[in-house]
């Protein structure tokens, strides 16, 4: 992943682009998948991933490299881009649209495995918010503790009990359901 | 079914991922293609977009270009207004050595173009009412120091002054008749080495001749530029303009600069004071010629001694006070030789002027700018203070909502 986004401009003006390019191209369906776990609406987490990769094009030459890699920051963006959506809704009404139909079984699944898929589903909803977005920042989105810790805005080993605490308290619920 | 083993789990979890639909994802790419152009929305909602979208650090450089240019624009401003308050005071700093070959100034005012200055503040050439010097404000203080030339050259100058003035002058006129102005001033005159000795005869009969005093003078005789003389002069206030005029025909002047300054407040006060502290000493005496006993007797006397001798002090102060309106001291001195090359006078723009402008000019950017700061300063720590709330605000709001 490249470290900067905007090149120095007597060098090459449109490096920064390029590698925002880059970014955008790695990032997107990650940042959705992320958004979707958060906003849980399918409509709002286009519209948000949307806005997110808006600001983070026009924020594009602020970023910093020594507070973190691009993905980091980022999903930093998207993360409040988010939050945003879910104020804005708290303040508006209620949650109106359905959740996102996380448990929508695929054709070729097996019914042991649709039956596992809803167990997690249904135990990854018990979870706290907290918790939910921390499994959907490492599973969903693939990021590292050290990325995850930055995105949260808490350390990295900070990062990684909360993570494990959330894993150990999803398994113990999934178990249950079995 | 079989317990969640760590793999499992993760792989349930991954296949858990939400993806975005193709319509979707094809229509971002198509945005990011074109740099991610703004979407439709309200005004204020695309304001504050532009507004998060705001770099401090970008906007550094055309700030503080902004501020330097907006501190010498002021600097400039404020420069030009204070020339400009200088010539409405009235000024005349033309002084000057005489053109080479002018040779001796000659009395006559028509010749020399002289500024005669009447007893009333008034100068005039010749019989011309061309200019109040006496002005009407308090501490207000003027300085002329020409070469009779050079006076000349300004009595057009002091014509277009002087006609707002004398539009006022009924205004003006009533207020010259109380006032108490001391007036001073300061002659060179360059004349050959072997004239040095009856010049400095001339300048004593002049001043015999207008009834003024010479408080001190000494002559030296020698080569050019060692011969010269001093004297410190007063001369009736009524009579200093044609005293200058009569002085200023001795030799060549080189510079003449006078000053006035309004001691009418503190003459007033004075003579305020001294009437109160005769008012007080009439009570005591009468006070005292109703005493009964020796000891209130003697209380009163003690208190008449004291009032009499402040108001032996007010009274040495008003005479001085009046003695200073009364006669006007003047410093001439008498140079053989080429003109002085300072600065000083000499009507020359020099390295001192440059110095002098230079400080002044740096003075007036740091009080701009100190001005600006302190405008600018609460501005700023309230902007940045209301920033920082609103910033503590959406993070706290931020995490309710994740809740």
């Amino acid at each position: 992943m490249d470290a900067t986004l905007v090149a120095p401009a007597k060098e090459a003006p449109r490096e920064g682009d390029l590698a925002f390019d880059r970014l955008y191209k790695s990032s997107r369906d990650d940042v959705y998948a992320y958004v979707a776990s958060l906003v849980r609406d399918a409509a709002a987490a286009e519209d948000v991933t949307a806005t997110a990769f808006e600001r983070a094009y026009r924020k594009r030459s602020r970023f910093d490299p020594s507070r973190g890699e691009p993905r980091a920051w980022l999903f930093g963006i998207a993360r409040n881009a988010a939050l945003d959506e879910l104020r804005r809704r708290g303040r508006q009404a209620e949650l109106t649209a359905e959740p996102a139909d996380l448990a929508a079984v695929p054709a070729h699944e097996s019914a042991e495995e649709s039956e596992r898929r809803l167990a997690v589903s249904t135990a990854l909803a018990g979870l706290d918010p907290g918790e939910r977005e921390l499994i959907a920042l490492k599973f969903f989105a693939g990021l590292s503790n050290a990325e995850i810790a930055i995105v949260v805005g808490i350390g990295a080993s900070n990062a990684g009990t909360r993570l494990h605490r959330a894993m150990t308290k999803l398994r113990e619920a999934c178990d249950g359901a079995v | 079914m079989e317990p969640f083993e760590d793999d499992r789990l993760v792989a349930a979890l991954e296949s858990l991922r939400p993806e975005p639909r193709p319509a979707f994802a094809a229509e971002l790419d198509e945005r990011a293609a074109g740099g991610f152009p703004r979407r439709g929305g309200s005004p204020l909602r695309r304001l504050t977009d532009r507004f998060r979208a705001f770099e401090p650090r970008r906007a550094l450089v055309p700030a503080g270009a902004t501020a330097l240019a907006a501190v010498a624009a002021a600097t400039v401003v404020i420069s030009l207004s204070e020339t400009s308050e200088e010539r409405g005071n009235l000024s005349l700093n033309s002084s000057g050595a005489g053109s080479a070959g002018a040779g001796k100034q000659q009395a006559s005012p028509a010749r020399s173009g002289r500024l005669n200055f009447d007893g009333a503040g008034r100068y005039s050439k010749g019989s011309n009412n061309l200019y109040d010097a006496d002005a009407p404000v308090a501490g207000l203080a003027q300085n002329s120091s020409s070469a009779a030339s050079a006076a000349a050259e300004a009595v057009p100058q002091i014509r277009a002054f002087s006609r707002p003035i004398e539009r006022s002058s009924g205004y003006l006129t009533r207020l010259r008749a109380h006032r108490e102005i001391e007036r001073s001033a300061q002659l060179v005159l360059g004349t050959e080495p072997d004239r040095v000795r009856k010049a400095a005869s001339e300048v004593f009969e002049t001043v015999h001749a207008y009834r003024g005093i010479v408080l001190d003078s000494s002559v030296r005789d020698g080569a050019e530029g060692a011969a010269g003389a001093r004297f410190a002069l007063m001369v009736p206030s009524a009579r200093l303009g044609d005293a200058m005029a009569d002085f200023s025909a001795i030799g060549e002047v080189r510079t003449r600069r006078e000053a006035t300054a309004d001691i009418t407040a503190p003459t007033v006060r004075t003579g305020e004071l001294l009437r109160d502290s005769r008012a007080t000493i009439e009570g005591l005496l009468t006070q005292l010629a109703a005493a009964d006993t020796d000891a209130e007797r003697a209380a009163t006397e003690a208190k008449l001694r004291a009032e009499r001798n402040r108001a032996a002090n007010l009274r040495s102060q008003l005479s001085g006070l009046k003695r200073r309106a009364n006669l006007s001291r003047v410093q001439l001195r008498i140079e053989s030789g080429a003109p002085m090359t300072s600065s000083e006078g000499s009507g020359t723009w020099g390295v001192g002027d440059a110095l002098g402008d230079a400080g002044r000019i740096l003075a007036i950017a740091a009080g701009v700018s100190i001005v600006g700061l302190a405008v600018l300063g609460p501005i700023v720590l309230v902007a940045l203070l209301i920033w920082l709330a609103n910033r503590a605000r959406v993070r706290r709001a931020r995490q309710r909502a994740l809740a």
